[in-house]
Formats: C-alpha cells, sequence, structure tokens
C-alpha cells in the first residue's frame, strides 16, 4: 500500500514539506466532514475551525524540524569524517612502507624548518625584552680613518650628547668590569655591570624584588647600592627572599642590596650584579671623569616620541661636529671621529642574521624537496588507485568526497609528520641555542613557544593540503576514463610527466644545497688549516683579574704575578709560565693606542700610527711557540727599572717600516716625553679569530706594564685537569681572596673559535645529505614506476632482439637525462644564490668550481645509484612473461 | 494550546499510542485520538503537529514519505525502537499517576 521512495530531505525543504502536510490534514478533514453531509465551504471552515492558527502551527514545527535537521547534517558530517578518516588509516596501514617513508620525510622537513624558525624568532623576530624597543638605539663613535669600528665613549662625552640631545629622550652608559665581592661565603669573582642611574627605567625594566636605581644615585657620594641579577641571586644566594637590604662588601665600601633584577635576558652582556657608575672605583675616578680620550662606556639611547633613527642620527652628527671643533686636540682629522646610532635590535642580531637566513632558506627548501618526493609518491599511488577512485566515484561517491578522502589522508600524514617533526625540533633545541649563542646575546630567547608549534602545525597543515589536492587534480581526467581503460590510464602519462619534472626540481634543489654545504665545508676547511702563529698544544691560558682595592700600584700587581710565576715553575709538569695581557683567541679585546715613530714625519692626512697594546713577560713567546724573527726576546733584565723596550710583530714591522729594520728604532706614547726601543719581531698570532687577518701589535715587558686585568700562560707535560688545578691552587696559596676563571687548555680555545662556521658546516651538510637521499629515493621511484608501465614495450623490445644491456642503457640514459637537466638548473641557482653566503665564507669564493664539479660528480654517482636499481629489474624482465601478462 | 489542561505529555503518549499499530500521517493519528477518545480532549486539532514534530527531534519518531490509499503523497510517522521503549514508560508512569491520583481522590476521610 505505500512504497518508501525517500528517507529524509535537507533543511532547505522542511518548509515545503511542512505545508504540504498541514495542507493534507486540512483537506482530508475536509473531506470528512463534507462526508458527514457539510456543504464545501462549511466543511472547510470547520476544519479551519477545529485545526486552530495554521500559521502558528506551522512557525513552531518549521523551529523544531529546522533544528532537528541541522542537527542531522552536523552528525552526518562528522560521521563521514571519521569514515574518511577510518578508510585513510586502513589505506595507508596497508601500504606501511610508503606511509613510513612519506611520514619520515616530513617529519625531517617539518623538524628541520621548525627548529631553525625557532631560532630566527628568538633571535630576529621577537621584540627586546624591554618597553618599546623600537625605540631603542645603540650609539657607536667610530673612528674611520684609524680602522676603528667602535672607539666608545668617554664621561665627558656622555655629558655633552645627554646635555646637547633632543632627538634622544635619554642617554644610558654601560660598562662591565669583574670586581670581588666579599661577604656570606668565599670571594666572589662577580662580573659588574656599571651603568647610570637611569639604565634600567630607561629600558623599561621593572624589577622582580626591590627597586633599580633612583636618580642620584649615580652621583658621586651617593650611597653605594647594588642590584643583582636573578641568575645571580638564584644561583648564588639561593633566592633569599629577604636579600633587599643586605650588605656586601666590594673595593673597601659596604653595599646594600636594593633590588632583583627580573630573569630576562640581559643585554648588553649578561652580569652578576650591577652598581650605579659612582659606585666604580675606575669609573668615578677624576682621570676618567675629566678625560675626554678615556673612552671606555658603551651608551644606548632611547628615541624622543616621533623621531626616526635618522632624524636622530642628523642631530648626533651635528653635535659631534661641535664637539669636534670645540675640541680639537681630542679628536684627531687624522683618526675621523664619528657618532653612528643603529637601532638596538638591529646591532645584537647584525652577527647572527646572514646565518640564520641561510639555515631558514636551506630548511625550507629541504621542505620543498620533502614535499616534492611526497607528491610524487602520492601520485604513483594514484596512478595505481586510480580505478579505485573511478569505482567508487561510479559507485555514487561524489568528487567533493573523493576530494575528502584524499585529503583526509593527506592530513593524517602530514599531522603525524608535523608532530614528530616538531618533537624532532624540541629534541634539538639545546645544540641550537648554544650554535646561536656564538653569534647573538639573543640566545637566551630561543623556545619552541606558541608561534613557532603553530609554525610547524602550520607547514603540517600546509603539506597536507598540498599533496592531498596536488593528486585530486589529474583525477579530474582520469576518473572517467579510468573504468574503460583496462590496464594503462589515461592520467598516467600525464601524471608521468609531472613526476619527471619533480624530480628535476629536486635534483636542482640538491645541487643547490650541495654547493652551499660544499663552500661552508671547504671554509672549514680553510680556517682549520690557517697558521693560527702559536702552538696551542700542551699550552693553557688562564684570565687572572686582580682586585681593584687590593692591588692598587703597579709594584703590587707586578710583584704578585713575579711570585706566581715563580711558585708555579716550582711543579713538576710545568716547563714554562708567562704573565700576560691575555692569550689568543680568549675573546678580551686589546686596547688599541696610537704612537709616533722617532723622525718620522707624517704625510698630510696621513692616519696617525696606531697598533694593539700587548703585556707579555719573558717566558711568553716560547710558551706560546711564537717565533722569534729578528732581534731579541724579552729577558728578566726587562724590570719595572730597565729602559722601556718593546717587541712588535710582522705585520706591525711590515706596515712602518716596510724597508728598513725596525729593531733599535724608538717610538713614543706620550709625544717625546718616555721613548721605548724596539728590540725583536715577532711572527704574527691570530688574536681574535682565525678568519680575521692579523692586526698590528706591540707587546711591552708585562713588569714594566703590568695589568690588572691580565693573564696567566703556561706550558706544561701534565694533563690540563692537573695543570688548571694547580694553577688555581697556587693563586689561592699567595691570596685566599682571590677568584679565578677556569684555566684553559688553548687547543680546546682554538677548537671553540671554530665552532660557529663548523656548526653551520654540518647543519648545511645535514640539510644537503638529507635533500640527497630525499631526491635520490624519489628519482629511483619514478624510475621504477617507469620501468613497471613500459614492462611489455621492454617485452618487445627484448622479443625483437634488444640485449639486456641496451635495455640496462635504455632506463640509465632516461633517467640521467632527467638528472642532467636538474644538473644544469641547480648549477645556474646556485651560482646565483652562492653569492648570498659571500660574507659567511673564508678562504673560498662563492663560485668556486672545484665545489660546482665535485657536487655534479657527487649528485651524478648517487643519481647513477639511484636509476641502477629498476634499470637492473628492467634489464631482467622475461619477454614471454612480459608479453603474456597484457 | 496543546494539554494547557491537561495531565502534561498527554497528546505525547498519546501519539506514541496511536503509532504503536504501524506507520500513520498526522490526520490520520488525529483522527484515531479523536475517535479513541471520543472527542474527549478539549484542544485544537492543529496541537497534534508541533508535538509530532518535537517527539520527531527526541528520536522517538521516524518520518517517511509515502502514498496514501488514495494516491496522495503524505508524510507517514513512524515509531523508532527509543520511541517504543518510551512509550512503555510513558504508560507505567500514566497508570501510576493515574492509580494515585484516583486513590487521593476515593479517600473518604480528608
Amino acid at each position: 500500500m505505500r512504497r518508501l521512495f525517500r528517507l529524509s530531505r535537507p533543511a532547505s525543504e522542511v518548509s515545503r514539506d511542512l505545508s504540504s502536510e498541514l495542507q493534507f490534514h486540512l483537506e482530508m478533514r475536509t473531506q470528512e466532514l463534507i462526508a458527514s453531509g457539510l456543504s464545501p465551504e462549511a466543511a472547510r471552515s470547520a476544519a479551519l475551525r477545529a485545526f486552530g492558527d495554521v500559521a502558528q502551527v506551522e512557525r513552531e514545527c518549521r523551529g523544531i524540524s529546522e533544528r532537528r535537521v541541522r542537527a542531522r547534517e552536523r552528525q552526518d558530517y562528522m560521521r563521514g569524517l571519521v569514515q574518511d578518516l577510518r578508510y585513510a588509516l586502513r589505506t595507508l596501514r596497508k601500504s606501511p612502507g610508503f606511509t613510513f617513508i612519506v611520514v619520515l620525510t616530513l617529519a625531517l622537513g617539518i623538524g628541520a624548518n621548525t627548529a631553525i624558525f625557532s631560532m630566527v624568532r628568538g633571535v630576529l623576530l621577537r621584540p627586546l625584552p624591554y618597553r618599546d624597543p623600537g625605540q631603542l638605539v645603540f650609539l657607536q663613535q667610530p673612528a674611520t680613518r684609524a680602522a676603528v669600528v667602535n672607539a666608545q665613549f668617554s664621561v665627558p662625552e656622555l655629558m655633552d650628547y645627554r646635555a646637547q640631545s633632543r632627538a634622544l629622550s635619554g642617554i644610558v652608559e654601560y660598562h662591565s668590569m669583574p670586581f670581588i665581592l666579599l661577604g656570606r661565603g668565599e670571594p666572589r669573582r662577580v662580573q659588574t655591570g656599571v651603568v647610570s642611574a637611569n639604565f634600567f627605567d630607561l629600558l623599561g625594566v621593572q624589577p622582580a624584588l626591590g627597586r633599580t636605581f633612583r636618580p642620584g644615585e649615580d652621583v658621586g657620594g651617593a650611597e653605594p647600592v647594588l642590584v643583582l641579577s636573578y641568575g645571580f641571586w638564584k644561583t648564588q644566594l639561593g633566592g633569599d627572599p629577604a636579600i633587599i637590604g643586605r650588605t656586601f662588601t666590594m673595593n673597601d665600601h659596604v653595599h646594600t642590596v636594593i633590588g632583583v633584577l627580573p630573569p630576562i635576558p640581559q643585554y648588553p652582556g649578561e652580569n652578576d650584579i650591577y652598581m650605579p657608575s659612582s659606585a666604580c672605583p675606575f669609573r668615578s675616578s677624576e682621570q676618567m671623569i675629566n678625560g675626554r680620550q678615556m673612552r671606555m662606556l658603551t651608551l644606548f639611547g632611547r628615541l624622543a616620541p616621533g623621531v626616526t633613527a635618522s632624524g636622530a642620527q642628523t642631530e648626533l652628527d651635528a653635535i659631534a661636529k661641535r664637539l669636534h671643533a670645540e675640541y680639537p686636540g681630542d679628536y684627531h682629522d687624522d683618526q675621523g671621529f664619528g657618532i653612528v646610532a643603529t637601532p638596538l635590535q638591529a646591532q645584537l642580531t647584525a652577527q647572527a642574521r646572514p646565518t640564520l637566513l641561510l639555515l631558514l632558506g636551506t630548511a625550507a627548501f629541504v621542505l620543498l624537496i620533502a614535499c616534492a618526493n611526497v607528491a610524487n609518491l602520492s601520485l604513483a599511488r594514484l596512478v595505481r588507485r586510480e580505478r579505485e577512485m573511478a569505482l567508487r566515484a561510479a559507485l555514487g561517491a561524489d568528487r567533493a568526497r573523493l576530494i575528502r578522502q584524499l585529503l583526509a589522508e593527506g592530513f593524517i600524514l602530514a599531522g603525524t609528520g608535523a608532530v614528530a617533526g616538531v618533537a624532532l625540533a624540541w629534541a634539538g633545541l639545546g645544540l641550537l641555542t648554544s650554535f646561536a649563542a656564538r653569534f647573538t646575546p639573543r640566545s637566551g630567547e630561543i623556545a619552541l613557544d606558541a608561534p613557532v608549534l603553530l609554525f610547524g602545525l602550520g607547514l603540517g597543515a600546509f603539506t597536507g593540503l598540498l599533496f592531498g589536492l596536488l593528486p585530486a587534480l589529474p583525477s579530474r581526467v582520469g576518473l572517467a576514463g579510468a573504468l574503460k581503460d583496462g590496464g594503462a590510464t589515461t592520467g598516467s602519462s600525464q601524471s608521468l610527466r609531472a613526476r619527471a619534472g619533480l624530480v628535476v626540481a629536486q635534483v636542482a634543489v640538491s645541487v643547490m644545497l650541495l654547493v652551499g654545504a660544499g663552500l661552508m665545508l671547504r671554509t672549514v676547511l680553510a680556517l682549520q688549516s690557517v697558521d693560527p702563529g702559536f702552538d696551542p698544544e700542551q699550552v693553557l691560558g688562564a684570565k687572572l683579574d686582580l682586585n681593584f682595592s687590593k692591588y692598587t700600584s703597579n709594584e703590587l700587581i707586578q710583584e704578585f704575578h713575579e711570585r706566581l710565576r715563580e711558585r708555579l715553575a716550582a711543579q713538576p709538569g710545568i716547563q714554562m709560565v708567562a704573565s700576560s695581557r691575555g692569550y689568543p683567541l680568549d675573546g678580551r679585546r686589546a686596547f688599541g693606542f696610537d704612537f709616533q715613530i722617532e723622525r718620522h714625519q707624517r704625510d698630510p692626512g696621513e692616519a696617525r700610527p696606531q697598533a694593539d697594546f700587548q703585556a707579555a713577560s719573558p717566558d711568553y713567546f716560547r710558551a706560546l711557540g711564537i717565533p722569534l724573527v729578528t732581534g731579541r726576546l724579552f729577558t728578566a733584565q726587562d724590570g719595572p727599572k730597565a729602559p722601556s723596550v718593546a717587541i712588535i710583530n710582522q705585520s706591525m714591522a711590515r706596515r712602518y717600516w716596510p724597508s728598513e729594520n725596525p729593531v733599535g728604532q724608538r717610538v713614543t706614547t706620550d709625544s717625546g716625553e718616555t721613548w721605548t726601543t724596539i728590540v725583536g719581531i715577532v711572527g704574527d698570532v691570530h688574536q681574535y679569530s682565525l678568519d680575521a687577518a692579523p692586526v698590528d701589535e706591540m707587546y711591552l715587558p708585562f713588569d714594566q706594564v703590568p695589568l690588572r686585568e691580565g693573564a696567566l700562560v703556561l706550558r706544561g707535560s701534565a694533563d690540563a685537569g692537573t695543570l688548571a688545578r694547580r694553577v688555581k691552587e697556587e693563586v689561592l696559596a699567595l691570596d685566599a681572596d682571590q677568584p679565578l676563571a677556569g684555566a684553559r687548555p688553548l687547543v680546546e680555545v682554538r677548537g671553540e673559535s671554530l665552532a660557529a662556521p663548523r656548526l653551520t658546516a654540518t647543519l648545511l651538510g645535514i640539510f644537503a645529505g638529507l635533500a640527497l637521499v630525499i631526491t635520490a629515493a624519489g628519482l629511483a621511484g619514478l624510475m621504477a614506476f617507469s620501468v613497471s608501465q613500459r614492462t611489455q614495450e621492454i617485452g618487445v623490445r627484448m622479443a625483437l632482439g634488444a640485449a639486456r644491456s641496451d635495455v640496462l642503457g635504455m632506463v640509465l640514459r632516461q633517467g640521467l637525462r632527467l638528472v642532467c637537466i636538474g644538473l644544469a638548473a641547480g648549477a645556474v641557482g646556485a651560482f646565483v644564490l652562492s653569492r648570498l653566503m659571500a660574507g659567511l665564507l673564508f678562504g673560498i669564493r662563492p663560485n668556486d668550481a672545484a665545489t660546482f664539479a665535485l657536487t655534479g660528480v657527487v649528485l651524478l654517482t648517487i643519481a647513477t645509484l639511484a636509476c641502477l636499481v629498476p634499470a637492473r629489474r628492467a634489464a631482467t624482465v622475461d619477454p614471454m612473461v612480459a608479453l603474456r601478462s597484457t | 494550546m496543546a494539554g494547557s489542561d491537561l495531565y502534561v505529555g498527554t497528546l505525547d503518549v498519546l501519539i506514541l499510542k496511536a503509532l504503536s499499530w504501524g506507520p500513520m500521517h498526522g490526520y490520520g493519528i488525529g483522527r484515531w485520538i479523536r475517535q479513541t477518545t471520543e472527542d474527549g480532549l478539549a484542544v485544537h486539532e492543529g496541537a497534534l503537529y508541533p508535538a509530532l514534530h518535537r517527539l520527531q527531534r527526541k528520536g522517538w519518531l521516524d518520518e517517511e514519505w509515502g502514498l496514501t490509499d488514495t494516491g496522495r503523497e503524505a508524510k507517514y510517522y513512524r515509531l523508532t525502537p527509543v520511541g517504543r521503549r518510551q512509550l512503555r514508560a510513558e504508560i507505567s508512569r500514566w497508570r501510576a499517576y493515574a492509580s494515585a491520583v484516583g486513590a487521593a481522590l476515593d479517600a473518604v476521610t480528608a
């Protein structure tokens, strides 16, 4: 009697169904009433009366039904989605090899990108942890003609700029010195930031505890106060909550703790504690306060509202010009003093930027290759699945549903890859942070925070979308035809072309990455083969900063060093001990100074002679293996009372005495009041870095210029740990209040100076290797697929007399043709892009032919191997089987 | 309107009962209620429909479209398994209620 012809209706039809339902009721009721004897009109109105307010009922019913239909639609959609995901999981489980390769490829690609992005964000993108960091500028006073990037500022200069600048709403000073902190346990060597009272206010740093400095606390005679860094307070003082108001003794004065800084990274450098400039005995000396040439302060400024950095620069230039005119004796024309204001953030990250951007670009390339590979694999799989898709389409699955199906697979793969990738990035974070620390003080801000996680997962979503949809594009052609065709499907030749294109792109990108890695590797090799000018084997260096308030005279310093050297030299296993300003590559910059050469008239405009100042006791050169070129080394006779003598390095000798023997010549640093005789020339030493040329240096006997902030160098046959312990013991035996920075083997110091380029090379190498493996896998996959598609053709060829070697050659030729196209494209790309990394290279040009050639050879070898596997399979095709298997 | 002076849910339980014989369209259900209660429910016939839609939304009824004996297309309601369980529960609840109220009304002492 009733036939079921539809089950449910979409929301749009609810209202039509409803009115027909109510209409049906009214009609039936009317007929019933007519049958009982009423006239049609009377029946109709009686039916309506019995029914009540039709419009009201209809409204009420529609509300209920629409809610029901919408809920059902949502439910259907979710059920479909779950179904799709389950189906996708089942499909992926059926091809575990494909799934594993894709997830692994994506995890590596996404992991590399997430990790590098976390560095880029922490270092380059994240704003500095200060109030309105965009307004902060770093001030530098270059002396361009003397090749000095930043001579820093003196106290009178600070006062002048502060008084005259309107473009800067404030200027703060900073310098850092080691002091000795007494009280609460053993004496501690504390790195102390010496700052003006407005330092923290200008930066906008709120204390975690107590307060920061108040105006007036940096004026001479103010009560000495201290602000502790968070790290020092936590680790050295156990985070004592009652620390405010406690006192410590420094430089023979009692200092009161007034505050603790929040746990934010400190710029420009990490310090244990901070004191106002008036508390620093060095900074508050008469000589510093009045000496316009006593430049040792680092200055920061905050731009006044509405002023740009370039606006401030114009004003500062004008002030500098006035100062130069007012004090001509302090700004010699031949030194070319100036002033430069740079946004602080740019200044802090200038060194890291090129490396990080290079790595980010590289990581992006790796992800690109990974995506290409996954797309390639998906295309290959889709060709095999074209019949399945067509069947499903014929059974009523609409196109949107099929695409959703493909997307579900894509998102499962990409999602798993993204999660694994983020885990990889997380695992590598510690390594990357220490890597970045070599370039920038901001490395502490690197973290896998929400934006980085979003970045990683966003990459995952993007790749999921990409290779979920990519296979769906050719399927537009394929779906209809696939069912009709028997074996070879219509989409396959098209997709084979697409896949060949992908492989060519992969090869090209791999070439670029290999060239980059190769150039970086050659840079490291070149740096490693740089002769540092000293022999680091069996040598230790230790920084030795004596207590400022205890060792107040040159005599006391000299005596301490002499006694220490005697005690150490008496120890077994120590062959040589020397006192010095520092040791090579210790990261502490020497002071540069001007000098005049006796009987030497400078041409007008010629730069004033300049050299870096070094101090060394007699055994210094022998301990470090620095060769004596001519003249003599220092001896015990070059004592405090003896005539002033100096040894210069070869670089300085060549510059100022190109055609004479400098030995016996005299120079002066005080306009002729005292003269120093050059007694010898020694070899050049890379004091600051292996990639920079040695600078001009003049060594003076340590006993004649004892340094409170100096170093100890010793050569010994005992192992480094024993030697370091002995140094510490002997220092404490002489002065129990004297802390010592650890003695370090120079081999280690030298290795560390290479760590940054080595790590960059390692990362690039890993990325390039990854790219190569992925590309090889893609190539092998493509060739294998192509061979399997051509089995019949190969069978025919062999039946017609082609030898196995012909078939092998044919497949190899086909693969290598793609490789060669990619190689050529990649070489062009590398030629263009490698210029961008010129600044990171050393001892090699970015278009180095050998690196390019080697890259080509490596790539061709790997590619040939990758093609060989499928080619051999093609060569073993049995013609009879191939022909029959139609 | 619907069940304003009725025990709440009376209409619902009657609809479920009507459908316990098999699928019916709205008019059929209304007619069955009118006949079996001998027009004892003083409500507008229209009140039936919001009740039907509400029960459908609760998942107690299902709809299907079919042809009537006269060849007209009409919406038929059918009890779902949930609806059938609900009918049993409603009936026993109604009986308990009726007997409780009845007992109270029959009490001889106040």
